[in-house]
């Protein structure tokens, strides 16, 4: 490596130790994050896709019996379902076996539909909500990482600096240079990483309550059904 | 974005998802690296450090140096020369008046021919050979009377003319702003034209650093450090001898690169 040459690449190369590792650990972290934020769009876009087409054809008038056989027979050729469809099976199964025998309670059987609605519900909310709490970590932790990596350079580099006969600019700058750099991965790790955990989030919170807002509709269809027999 | 990922997402597993994560943050980070990478080799050759601390020296001084120190020491053999040539001198002197009474005193008392000759002789030759010595203690007393005449006019131009070198250096130094391409090592030799008013009327780089910009840098800052007019004080003849054209060269020394 060049002496004279003052580029990025030769100033982390000659970086200490410890600055390297931190830099090491920011560029992990970055890496990661960006695979979760492309994750995550990807899968919450595909939710938000999902639950309208699903909406679209619940409302479109179609008999419940046979949509419900549809959707399960779907989700037994691919062998794992998403999104609010869960919920729905969950619900809708729950309303036939209670409703199967004739002792049972109205009341009972709504009981025991929104409880596997609200289980369903919340598997769903977990499943949204998965690698955003990574990416919260990101966010908040490495501009922190990148500073110890600056304070240490500096340090480092000061202290080479009393054991020099003449201070120039010349003599630190390099140096002070190369401990900034911790401190810009860190910044260019956290700042994608706060505006999609942001997003994110925010995007959840949105399904979550789309998704209520339809259990409670679907329970409301339910109920008028148990008790107008 | 998320348009054109709801596009690509349609039906999709959950590790399908994830291989186009690690695929789309590996080319954002190739992206940024390379974005960071270009400009940066280009960056490397303009870092500019701004000339606070200049080495601008005169070349002349060594040398000068040189030429002083050698008469002092002509001096002091000299002077020990002179005054031992004297010394001898006074001796000769008294040897002779006794050897002339003696011969007198010798003449008239044995009036031998033979000894007068060899006295005559004898005195002849002594007069002869302290006529020379004499001749030659003159010439150098005379000699080191000029040496060390030269020596004081030399030393006291010298001082006078080394405050006055220091004085432009000074001026120098302060008006010279280096280019981003100066480094370590790289000298320039000008030589300064003066007037005795201070003003400068010519330069020439004698020595070019090799670097255009540098050697331009370094006339301007020339022009821009006239006029001098402290030389106005100097007396003319020291101007004549050593400020009618002065070299200088600059060399930064204290740069990194």
């Amino acid at each position: 490596m060049n002496e004279d040459n003052l580029s990025i690449l030769a100033l982390v190369v000659n970086a200490s130790v410890l600055v390297q590792a931190v830099m090491g650990i920011l560029f992990i972290a970055s890496v990661m994050s960006w695979i979760m934020i492309v994750q995550r769009g990807i899968f919450l876009s595909q939710a938000q896709n999902n639950f309208r087409a699903f909406e679209d054809t619940f409302w479109s008038g179609v008999d419940l019996a046979e949509y419900y056989q549809e959707l399960t027979q779907k989700a037994k050729d691919i062998g794992t379902s998403d999104g609010i469809e869960n919920v729905f099976r969950a619900g809708f199964r729950e309303f036939n076996r209670l409703s199967q025998s004739d002792k049972v309670d109205p009341d009972a059987v709504m009981e025991g539909t929104d409880r596997a609605m609200r289980v369903a519900l919340s598997r769903e909310d977990e499943k949204l909500g998965v690698n955003l709490p990574f990416l919260a970590n990101v966010a908040s932790v490495s501009p922190y990482i990148g500073l110890l990596g600056t304070v240490w350079g500096i340090m480092d580099t000061v202290r080479g600096l009393g054991m020099m006969q003449q201070a120039t600019l010349a003599a630190v700058a390099p140096g002070i240079s190369e401990a900034l750099i911790p401190t810009a991965m860190g910044l260019f790790a956290a700042i994608p990483a706060v505006i999609a955990y942001n997003r994110y989030a925010a995007k959840v919170e949105g399904i979550n309550t789309s998704y209520e807002t339809f259990s409670d509709e679907f329970s409301s269809i339910l109920h008028r059904q148990v008790y107008s027999r | 974005m998320g348009w054109l990922l709801s596009l690509l997402s349609s039906s999709m597993n959950k590790s399908l998802s994830y291989g186009i994560g690690v695929i789309g943050s590996l080319c954002v980070h190739a992206l940024v690296l390379s974005v960071l990478m270009i400009p940066s080799s280009q960056d490397t050759k303009s870092i500019i450090i701004q000339p606070q601390y200049i080495n601008a020296k005169l070349v002349q001084l060594a040398p000068k140096k040189k030429i002083v120190s050698k008469p002092k020491k002509i001096k002091s053999n000299s002077a020990i020369k002179k005054r031992e040539k004297q010394r001898r001198l006074e001796l000769a002197k008294a040897k002779q008046k006794k050897a002339d009474e003696l011969k007198r005193a010798q003449a008239d008392l044995e009036r031998e021919e033979e000894r007068l000759d060899k006295l005559k002789r004898e005195r002849l030759e002594r007069e002869r050979l302290a006529e020379l010595q004499r001749e030659q203690v003159a010439a150098e007393f005379a000699q080191a009377l000029a040496d060390e005449q030269v020596l004081i006019n030399v030393q006291e131009g010298e001082e006078e003319a080394n405050s006055y070198r220091q004085l432009i250096q000074q001026r120098l130094s302060e008006n010279w702003s280096r280019p981003p391409s100066a480094r370590r090592g790289m000298e320039t030799l000008i030589r300064l034209q003066l007037v005795p008013t201070g003003r400068v009327v010519g330069v020439t780089v004698l020595k070019s650093s090799g670097d255009s910009a540098f050697d331009r840098s370094v006339e301007q800052a020339a022009f821009k450090a006239a006029p001098f007019v402290e030389l106005q004080q100097m007396s003319p003849s020291l101007f004549e001898k050593k400020f009618r054209e002065v070299d200088v060269s600059f060399s930064p020394q204290d740069l990194r690169l």
